[in-house]
């Protein structure tokens, strides 16, 4: 298909570049705050990303994906640290990603018979379990209180604050700066490796697997092995996002991991659009940087007040669980393919405007082609 | 899958195949066999038991007795996708697409014949790029000989009920299958839609040799595509032979027509 579509394509290609270096410039405008904002998005983006394969794609609910981010996240904090094997922590966290994924292996058995919605409250089990745990299992995971993460070193560069802070162009560089590449990094590979994902052999066969169980059977996809394999990727995002949320979060405490983290996963791929890559990261901004923002802004807010201030009142998190929860209602009844759906419709608004117009330098692409070409990426 | 095309497809042979759903007996005692390269014809009034004998053949069904066995491999024992990686390919009664292009539609027919894992797929390895790039080339190509040539980009939804019809053949040929099931393949299409799909048929099993089970309720079309015929009513194979001994069975007449006013089982 590529060969078909010269203008779409070659745009996009000058655009990437373009973006690459746009995402490489905040640690030299924004403070910490907002660079911290850009962390958990990333982060929860991943996650985000992992959780559309399987439920946007594969059409398989999971309420579980709180409890792989929090094997991710302990993972890392486990075999990186002390008490752990206290392994070099850019191997703990390729380690903490293979756990992961073996954790959902470990659940395949479930995840390759049961579909669709029974399979979201099958693993609704694994977030109570995974939370039971945390709590009980003291010398691995700190019980209640946690336990710290030690820093990423790669190579002998820290991903943390060091005491004479280096400046790159004037700029002081401490943890969040240096964290903000490290997640633009694994956020790229994410994106990189989930729309290979999709747009090839796997991903047709488990949009097949979603569309119609019996044509995808009869077209030769062995149905157990694809719900079960999905379940394992999708179940490796989420502990790379884990990962990175630990280190943003320089702390691991069990109460984070718990259901209502999955909920805000689902959130993220409803309000996005189901099933498409930028959808999901465009989700996963929405739903991590609204409460920040909103705490951070809670004075300036009519009807929020500051965390902890009054009894009645609405404090910030509060404020954006209804918002969002708002933006869920809005999106299904509006737009049920999420904001990556109104991306697509208000591109083509101004696609056809601009082609109605003159053509700049004739290379307008016959519109059927380019059309083709985006329901392609988009499998709702 | 070169071999495949070259080779003679081997004999589909049914015996004694029973189905029965709780209680009522779909298929009770079905045998036939499909000759290498032949048109086999299944007919019979509504619910004589066609699609389910389509649904054990393709290994979504498991009969209660009797066996299918394509060049002595047995199949009632095989998963669906097993049965497909043997070169069985079907389409179904009611159009079963999925979301996305004709081309999607026809890439998921390749997905037997291809290897790309989803390792390989998520880091784009030259290879798994590589095979998808032949396997596109490949579809395209089926899409031309089906007549899709110019819908390959076309997300199958704006399709017209007849082009989504030859999406499905497309995509079973996808399969570069041995044995081809239609499952009423030119139902709800006008004249020209079915001269032409006939036509694409036709020029199949002429050109790939391949042996082609067909169901269907237009009976133009059978007598002029079929080499053989079976005909079933309620279950029960009533007559066998070439198009023109079928359609002068007696038995046959009265499955379609019903007996005389005197008959009992009219009542």
């Amino acid at each position: 298909m590529s060969d078909r579509l010269p203008a779409a394509l070659t745009r996009r290609r000058a655009s990437l570049p373009l973006l690459a270096v746009a995402l490489c410039l905040p640690p030299f405008y924004l403070d910490a705050f907002w660079l911290r904002i850009g962390l958990f998005s990333m982060a929860a983006a991943i996650g985000a990303v992992g959780l559309a394969l399987l439920s946007g794609t594969a059409g398989q609910l999971s309420l579980g994906h709180a409890f792989f981010l929090a094997v991710g996240a302990y993972g890392y904090a486990w075999l990186a640290g002390e008490p752990g094997p206290g392994l070099p922590p850019a191997l703990a966290a390729l380690l903490a990603v293979l756990l992961a994924g073996a954790a959902g292996g470990l659940f395949s058995p479930v995840a390759a018979r049961v579909k669709g919605v029974y399979l979201g409250i099958a693993t609704l089990a694994l977030v109570f379990l995974g939370h039971h745990v945390l709590l009980t299992a003291d010398s691995v995971t700190g019980g209640f209180n946690g336990r710290s993460v030690p820093p990423l070193t790669l190579g002998g560069f820290a991903f943390a604050r060091s005491d004479p802070e280096p400046t790159v162009l004037g700029v002081p560089f401490g943890a969040e700066e240096r964290l903000w590449y490290l997640g633009l990094a694994l956020f790229a590979f994410t994106w990189f490796t989930a729309r290979g994902l999709l747009r090839s052999r796997p991903g047709r066969a488990l949009a097949a697997l979603r569309d119609s169980e019996t044509a995808a059977s009869v077209m030769g996809v062995d149905v157990a092995r694809h719900r079960s394999a999905a379940f394992v990727v999708s179940s490796m995002y989420a502990g790379l996002a884990g990962v990175l949320l630990a280190l943003a979060f320089r702390r691991v405490v069990p109460d984070y991991f718990s259901l209502a983290l999955s909920v805000d996963y689902l959130a993220m791929i409803v309000i996005g659009g189901l099933g498409s890559v930028a959808g999901a990261t465009a989700g996963a901004v929405f739903v991590t940087a609204l409460p920040l923002l909103m705490t951070r802004y809670a004075d300036q807010l009519p009807l929020v007040t500051a965390p902890g201030s009054a009894e009645g009142a609405v404090g910030p998190t509060e404020a954006a669980r209804y918002l969002y929860g708002a933006a869920i209602v809005l999106v299904l009844l509006y737009a049920p393919d999420g904001l990556h759906g109104l991306a697509r419709r208000a591109r083509d608004r101004v696609r056809r405007r601009r082609s109605r117009a003159p053509a700049p330098d004739a290379v307008v692409p016959p519109p059927s082609q380019p059309t083709a070409a985006r329901t392609k990426e988009h499998t709702p | 899958m070169t071999d495949r095309t070259t080779t003679a497809p081997p004999v589909l042979d049914v015996r004694d195949v029973t189905v029965r759903f709780a209680g009522l007996t779909a298929l009770d005692g079905v045998s036939f066999t499909v000759a290498p390269g032949s048109v086999h014809a299944l007919i019979g009034p509504n619910g004589a038991g066609k699609s389910t004998c389509f649904n054990v053949l393709s290994g979504l069904c498991r009969p209660a007795a009797g066996t299918v066995t394509l060049g002595g491999t047995e199949l009632t024992r095989l998963a669906p996708h097993r049965i497909a990686a043997l070169g069985v390919a079907r389409t179904f009664q009611n159009i079963v697409t999925t979301h996305g292009t004709v081309a999607d539609n026809l890439m998921l027919g390749r997905h037997a014949l291809s290897r790309a894992g989803f390792a390989a797929s998520a880091l784009r390895l030259p290879s798994a790029v590589r095979e998808q790039r032949e396997h596109l080339a490949r579809a395209r190509e089926i899409a031309g000989l089906t007549g899709l040539a110019h819908h390959f980009d076309t997300p199958v939804a704006l399709l017209s009920y007849g082009d989504r019809k030859r999406v499905e053949l497309a995509r079973a040929l996808c399969l570069e299958p041995r044995v081809l099931l239609l499952d009423e393949p030119v139902a709800g299409m006008n004249a020209a839609e079915r001269a032409r799909t006939a036509e694409v048929v036709g020029e199949l099993r002429a050109g790939l040799g391949l042996s082609v089970v067909l169901v269907e309720h237009d009976m133009g079309l059978v007598m002029r595509l079929a080499d053989d015929v079976t005909v079933l009513d309620f279950g029960r194979p009533i007559a066998h032979g070439t198009p023109d001994e079928v359609r002068r069975d007696p038995e046959v007449l009265r499955a379609y027509l019903g007996t005389d006013a005197t008959g009992e089982d009219a009542a």
